[in-house]
C-alpha cells in the first residue's frame, strides 16, 4: 500500500517495512536478532528457525525493493552476540554492497567493534532524512520542529471492532499528526496497543496485505 | 491386637476425659488402621474432630514408641527428633488454626514436639530454622512441599518421617495443586524407601462428602501393594437452610452480581448473630460489600472486616485472630475462608449470590456452628431474581444429599515440566527412578515412555532437533543427576514454583509505609495519580508505582472504584444444573414447598407472556432481532462451562453452511450467539443442529477456531516455565526475557507443533473446558425434549442476564482476511479505547 506522508511517497509493506522510493531506502524496525536465542540460553523454549524466517523474510524484501540503504530504527540486536547473531552475519555477507544503518535501541547493546566487523553504520540517536527524523524511541517531550518522526520500540498493534462484538488484534504502522511508529519486524515480538488520538491512521497488518483502518 | 490396649492410647483417652470428651467412632477407628499400617481417607463433617483422628494417631504412635525405647536406650532419644509428620493445607489461613490446636495438644500431653508452619507467608528466618532442625510436624503447602524439593540436602529431611496426610483433599484433588501433591508425595515416599526400606510411610487424606470418595483415596494413594481404608463417620450435621427474600420480585434486579437492594435485610441477621461470616465469590464483591454495609450501619464500623487472598497477610491475621476471640460482628470473605477454619465465635453464615455448587455450599454453611451437634446456619442471599429457583434447587440437593464429584487432573505435562526443573535444581535427579515415580502416581499413570521423553528433551536440549534449539541450556547432566547448574535459572525457577496463576500483581503500600494488600497490574494501569479506589475495605488514592509497588495514601472520598480481581468463574454444576430445572418446572404449576418459588412467580408468569417458561422436558430458543443484531438465545440449564463449548459447537454447524460470524455470550442458563445477519433457523433444523451425531468431529472443528485453547496455554505457559509472572516485593523478571503466552502459543504452532504442551493446551480445552460427556449427555437429552421456539420481540427475563453477566469470545468460519474486509468496510465500525467498556452501557438497554 502507498501513502503520502509530508509530501513524501512511502510504500508500506506487509512484512513489516515501509520503503522509501524517493531515497530508495528501506525502514524497518525492532528486529531483535539473537532474542530467541538469548531465550534459549536462559532455558526458556524457543525455536531456532524463528530468527531464520525473519532473516529470509527480510532478505526477500530486499531481493524485491533492491534499495540502497536499508535502516532499522532500533533493537536490531537483542542483548548479547549468540548464535543468531552468527546467523545473521551469514545472511550478512549476501548482501555486501547494502549499507545497514541501525539508530540505537534500548536493547542494542553490543560493541562499537562487534557492529563494524558486522558492517553495519551505528547512529547513536537519530537518523534525519528531511522530512523525516528516523529515531528508536518517541521521546516524552519532543518539541515539534520540520521533521516528522519515525520511530519502532512499541511495537504497534491495533484491535479492530466488528459489529456483533468481533475483535482482533494485529500488528500495524501507525501514522500521527507528528509521528509514526513502525510495527516490530521480528515474528517473535508482542504487541502492545496505542491508545488513538484525533486524525491518526492505522495500517494493520493481515497475512493477505495491509489495510487502513 | 487391638490399640486399645497400648500406652499412648490410653494416655490419650485420658487427657480427653480431662475435658469431657469422648473419642467418635470414626476416630478410633482411624488410630486402629494407621497403627495396623493402613492408608486411607476420612470423612466427616466439619466440626467433629478430623484433624484428631489422623494427628492423634501418629501422636499415639510416638508415645507408644517412647514406652517401648525407653527400656531399651534412652541415649539414642536425641537423635530421634525431626520430621514426622507432613500435614499438607491448601489453605494458608488453616496452617495457622492448625498449628495452635495442635500444639495445644502436644503441650497437653507433655508431648516436646514442635510443631511448624511453612508456606509462602513463612518467614526466611524460619525457613533457616527448620532447615537447621526441622520440627516434628510440618504444615505446609503443595508450593512449599516443591520448594523444599528445589532444597539441596532434602533428603536428610525425610529420616525419621512416618506419614504424610492431605488435608481437604477434596479440594487439592481437582486442580493441579493436587498433582503437585502427587508428585510431592511421590519423591518423598522414594527418599523414604530408598533409606529406609523397613519402615511404613503411611499416606492419609481428609475430605469432605463428595460424590466420588473412592477414586479419591486412588489418586492419593495410588500403590497397589499398601493396604487402604475410607473412614466415614456416621454422623449427621444439621444445616439449616434460608433465604433471604425480598418482599416483592421487583426489588431484586435481572441480572447483576451484587445484590445490594437486599442489604437492609442482612442487617438484622448480623445484629442478632455473635459473628456472621460473609461468602461472597469475588474478591471485588466483598469490597463492595464492605463498603455497602458501613454506608447502612455507621454503628458496625470497627466491628466488620474483610478477608481475602490480596490482603495483606498480617492483616488476614488479625483478623483471624479477631475472628477467634468473637471481637469481630462480621468478616466479608471470599474462597479464602472456605475451608475448614474453626472459628467458634460464627455461629451464621451468609452466601451473597449463587455458590454454583452443593458442595460448596455446605461446606460454607459447616463454617458456623462448629461444634459438633450444633446446627449449622447458612443465609442465601439472592443478587437477581433467578437466582431466587438456585436457592430452591440448592436446598433440595442438601436435603436429598446431591452432592458434586471432584474429577483429579491428569497428564498436567506443565506440572511435570515444573516438577522437573525442581528436583533439578534441588539434588538434581535420575530420569529412571523419577520416571518410576511418576508413572505410579494417578495423575501420570498413562504417561508413554514417548512422552517422558519429549519432557526429558524439552528440559534438556530444548525440542527436537527438527527445529534446532541451538545454545538451548537448563537442565544438564552432571555426575549422573540431572542438575539445572545456572543459578540465575535455579532462582528464577524457585519464584515461579506454583501452578496459581494470576495476572501479575502489584503491592499495594501507603507511602509512609505499611502494606495493605496486591491488585492486579492491569487495573493499577488504568489509574492516574489521584484516582481513589478500595481495597481491604479501605479508600485508598493512588499516587504512584514505584518498583512494582503502588504507593497511595488514605482517600477523604466516601467511595471508590473497586479492583476486579480476574479469577476464575465457577460454573454451575450439571448436579445443581438438572435440580434447577425441576424447579422451573414447579414454579409455574405451583406445587411445591419453596417460598423462593412463590416470590419469583410474577416474573415467571412476565416471561410466558413474552416468551415462555420452560419445562424440565422442554428446550426453548429465543429469537430477538434488535439494533446490535440477530439473537439466538438457547437454554439448556448446563452451566457457563458446558454453554460455551455448545454455543460454539451450534456456531460451527451453522456457520458450514454459508459463512458466518458469531459472537458468544453465556450464563449459567444458556448462552446467546449474536449475528450481524439473520440466523438461519427454524423448527425443522434445530434438533439437527443440536444432535449429538459426530460431536467429538465438530467440537475438534469448533474449538480450533474459537481458541479455546490459546486461552489454556496462558497458565500451561507460566507453569511450564516459559513465561513468567510479575512477583510482587521480588520482581526480578529480566527485561531481555519479558515475552506473552500468547506468542509462545503461536510460535510453538509454527514451529514446533509436536509440542506436548501445546498438545496438552488442546486436551485441557477438550476434558476440562469442554467436558464432553457432559455436553453428550446434554444434547440427548435435548434431542429427547420439546423444541420450543419463540420470536421476542425485546429482551426478555431470560435473556437478560446472558446480555449483561456474559464472557464473550469470538467464532468465525470465515478466512481471516475475509473477515477483517467486511468489518472495515462497515460503516459504523470505530476503534475503542481497550480500556473503556462501553458496550456494557449499551447492554443495559433493555
Amino acid at each position: 500500500m502507498t501513502i503520502s506522508c509530508n509530501g513524501e511517497e512511502l510504500i508500506l509493506n506487509k512484512e513489516r517495512a515501509i520503503y522509501w522510493p524517493a531515497k530508495e531506502m528501506l525502514i524497518i524496525s525492532d528486529l531483535h536478532i539473537g532474542k530467541s536465542a538469548h531465550f534459549r540460553k536462559h532455558g526458556i523454549q524457543v525455536p531456532a528457525n524463528i530468527g531464520n524466517d525473519d532473516l529470509e523474510r527480510l532478505g526477500k524484501l530486499i531481493g524485491f525493493y533492491d534499495p540502497k540503504t536499508l535502516v532499522i530504527t532500533g533493537d536490531m540486536f537483542h542483548h548479547k552476540i549468540n548464535s543468531d547473531v552468527t546467523l545473521f552475519s551469514e545472511w550478512r555477507k549476501k548482501f555486501g554492497g547494502l549499507k545497514i544503518s541501525l539508530i540505537k535501541g534500548n536493547h542494542d547493546l553490543l560493541k562499537s567493534q562487534e557492529y563494524q566487523s558486522l558492517n553495519i553504520d551505528l547512529i547513536p540517536r537519530e537518523l534525519i532524512s528531511a522530512p523525516f527524523r528516523l529515531i528508536h524511541e518517541q521521546p516524552k517531550s519532543l518539541e515539534k520542529d520540520e521533521y516528522y518522526t519515525i520511530s519502532g520500540h512499541i511495537h504497534p498493534g491495533v484491535t479492530i471492532y466488528g459489529k456483533a462484538r468481533q475483535r482482533l488484534n494485529l500488528p500495524c504502522f501507525y501514522f500521527g499528526e507528528h509521528h509514526a511508529v513502525l510495527p516490530a519486524f521480528s515474528a517473535f515480538t508482542g504487541l502492545s496497543r496505542i491508545q488513538p488520538e484525533k486524525n491518526d491512521r492505522f495500517y494493520a497488518i493481515t497475512p493477505s496485505g495491509i489495510i487502513a483502518v | 491386637m487391638g490399640i486399645e490396649t497400648s500406652k499412648g492410647y490410653k494416655q490419650v483417652i485420658k487427657w480427653l476425659k480431662l475435658s469431657r470428651k469422648k473419642p467418635f467412632r470414626f476416630q478410633t477407628d482411624a488410630w486402629q488402621y494407621y497403627a495396623e499400617g493402613y492408608c486411607g481417607l476420612v470423612n466427616a463433617p466439619t466440626g467433629f474432630g478430623k484433624t484428631f483422628s489422623l494427628f492423634l494417631a501418629v501422636v499415639i504412635e510416638e508415645l507408644n514408641s517412647r514406652t517401648e525405647k525407653k527400656g531399651i536406650a534412652s541415649k539414642k532419644k536425641k537423635a530421634d527428633t525431626g520430621l514426622k509428620l507432613i500435614w499438607i493445607t491448601p489453605l494458608r489461613a488453616l496452617a495457622k488454626d492448625l498449628a495452635r490446636a495442635m500444639r495445644e495438644v502436644c503441650a497437653e500431653l507433655e508431648l516436646d514436639w514442635q510443631v511448624s508452619v511453612r508456606n509462602g507467608d513463612t518467614s526466611a528466618a524460619e525457613k533457616l530454622k527448620q532447615k537447621k532442625q526441622m520440627p516434628e510436624v510440618l504444615i505446609i503447602t503443595p508450593e512449599s512441599m516443591h520448594l523444599l524439593l528445589a532444597q539441596k540436602n532434602t533428603a536428610t529431611h525425610f529420616h525419621h518421617l512416618q506419614c504424610i496426610v492431605a488435608d481437604e483433599w477434596h479440594e487439592l484433588m481437582g486442580s493441579k495443586r493436587g498433582v503437585m501433591a502427587e508428585l510431592a508425595i511421590s519423591r518423598i515416599r522414594g527418599i523414604v524407601q530408598e533409606k529406609h526400606p523397613e519402615r511404613l510411610l503411611r499416606i492419609w487424606g481428609i475430605s469432605a462428602t463428595i460424590g466420588n470418595m473412592e477414586q479419591a483415596l486412588e489418586v492419593l494413594v495410588p500403590y497397589p501393594e499398601v493396604f487402604k481404608i475410607i473412614i466415614k463417620a456416621d454422623i449427621e450435621k444439621k444445616i439449616k437452610i434460608k433465604s433471604i427474600l425480598p418482599d416483592h420480585i421487583d426489588m431484586l434486579p435481572w441480572a447483576g452480581h451484587l445484590g445490594h437492594k437486599l442489604a437492609h435485610k442482612l442487617l438484622p441477621i448480623i445484629h442478632k448473630s455473635k459473628t456472621t461470616l460473609i461468602f461472597t465469590n469475588t474478591r471485588g464483591q466483598a469490597e463492595l460489600w464492605y463498603q455497602n454495609l458501613l454506608n447502612l450501619d455507621e454503628n458496625l464500623a470497627g466491628q466488620i472486616a474483610i478477608h481475602h487472598g490480596s490482603i495483606d497477610f498480617e492483616l488476614r491475621n488479625w483478623i483471624e485472630d479477631a475472628l477467634h476471640s468473637g471481637i469481630l460482628k462480621a468478616v466479608i470473605s471470599t474462597s479464602s475462608l472456605d475451608l475448614g477454619v474453626d472459628f467458634k465465635p460464627v455461629d451464621t453464615v451468609v452466601q451473597i449470590g449463587s455458590p454454583k455448587g452443593v458442595a460448596r455450599f455446605l461446606q460454607r454453611a459447616g463454617r458456623s456452628g462448629h461444634s459438633p451437634h450444633e446446627t449449622s446456619v447458612i443465609y442465601f442471599l439472592p443478587t437477581h431474581a433467578l437466582e431466587l429457583v438456585e436457592a430452591a434447587a440448592i436446598k433440595e440437593a442438601a436435603k436429598t444429599q446431591q452432592i458434586e464429584s471432584r474429577d483429579p487432573v491428569v497428564m498436567a505435562f506443565d506440572t511435570l515440566v515444573q516438577y522437573l526443573v525442581t528436583l533439578a535444581v534441588g539434588d538434581g535427579f535420575d530420569d529412571q527412578k523419577i520416571y518410576r515415580e511418576v508413572k505410579e502416581t494417578h495423575a501420570f499413570s498413562e504417561l508413554l515412555p514417548s512422552e517422558w521423553g519429549w519432557i526429558m528433551q524439552f528440559i534438556t536440549t530444548g525440542g527436537d532437533s527438527l527445529t534446532a534449539y541451538t545454545e538451548f541450556s537448563k537442565v544438564l547432566k552432571k555426575e549422573g543427576l540431572w542438575k539445572v547448574e545456572s543459578r540465575q535459572i535455579a532462582m528464577r525457577h524457585r519464584l515461579h514454583i506454583g501452578t496459581i496463576v494470576s495476572d501479575p500483581m502489584l503491592k499495594v503500600k501507603y507511602l509512609g509505609g505499611g502494606f495493605i494488600g496486591m491488585v492486579e497490574e492491569s487495573f493499577i494501569s488504568k489509574l492516574k495519580a489521584g484516582n481513589s479506589f478500595t481495597l481491604a475495605g479501605r479508600v485508598l488514592e493512588f499516587i504512584m508505582v514505584k518498583e512494582m509497588t503502588a504507593l497511595v495514601r488514605r482517600s477523604k472520598k466516601k467511595s471508590a472504584i473497586t479492583p476486579s480481581w480476574m479469577g476464575g468463574r465457577i460454573s454451575l454444576s450439571a448436579n445443581l444444573g438438572s435440580i434447577l430445572r425441576k424447579k422451573y418446572n414447579e414454579t409455574l404449576e405451583k406445587n411445591h414447598q419453596d417460598e423462593e418459588l412463590d416470590i419469583i412467580l410474577p416474573l415467571f408468569e412476565r416471561q410466558a407472556k413474552v416468551s415462555h417458561v420452560p419445562k424440565s422436558d422442554e428446550f426453548l430458543i429465543e429469537l430477538i432481532h434488535t439494533k446490535d443484531g440477530y439473537h439466538f438465545f438457547a437454554y439448556p440449564f448446563e452451566g457457563r462451562q458446558v454453554h460455551e463449548v455448545m454455543a460454539a459447537l451450534i456456531a460451527f454447524r451453522l456457520s458450514r453452511q454459508t459463512p458466518i460470524s458469531f459472537s458468544i455470550a453465556m450464563n449459567d442458563y444458556g448462552f446467546e450467539l449474536l449475528s450481524e445477519y439473520p440466523i438461519p433457523l427454524d423448527e425443522a433444523n434445530i434438533k439437527e443442529l443440536f444432535s449429538p451425531a459426530n460431536l467429538g468431529e465438530d467440537i475438534v472443528g469448533s474449538i480450533n477456531s474459537t481458541e479455546m485453547a490459546k486461552r489454556k496455554f496462558r497458565d500451561i505457559a507460566c507453569i511450564s516455565g516459559l513465561v513468567f509472572q510479575g512477583f510482587p516485593g521480588k520482581y526480578t523478571a529480566n527485561k531481555h526475557l519479558q515475552s506473552s503466552a500468547a506468542l509462545f502459543f503461536n510460535v510453538f504452532s509454527d514451529y514446533d507443533p509436536h509440542n506436548l504442551l501445546l498438545r496438552q493446551a488442546y486436551d485441557e480445552a477438550f476434558y476440562q473446558q469442554i467436558e464432553e460427556p457432559r455436553l453428550l449427555a446434554a444434547l440427548q437429552r435435548i434431542q429427547l425434549s420439546k423444541i420450543i421456539l419463540v420470536k421476542a420481540e425485546s429482551y426478555t427475563p431470560l435473556c437478560f442476564p446472558i446480555k449483561v453477566d456474559s464472557l464473550r469470545e469470538n467464532m468465525s468460519t470465515e478466512e481471516l482476511g475475509q473477515r477483517i474486509e467486511r468489518m472495515t468496510a462497515e460503516a459504523d465500525q470505530k476503534m475503542r479505547p481497550p480500556h473503556l467498556k462501553s458496550r456494557k452501557k449499551n447492554d443495559h438497554q433493555l
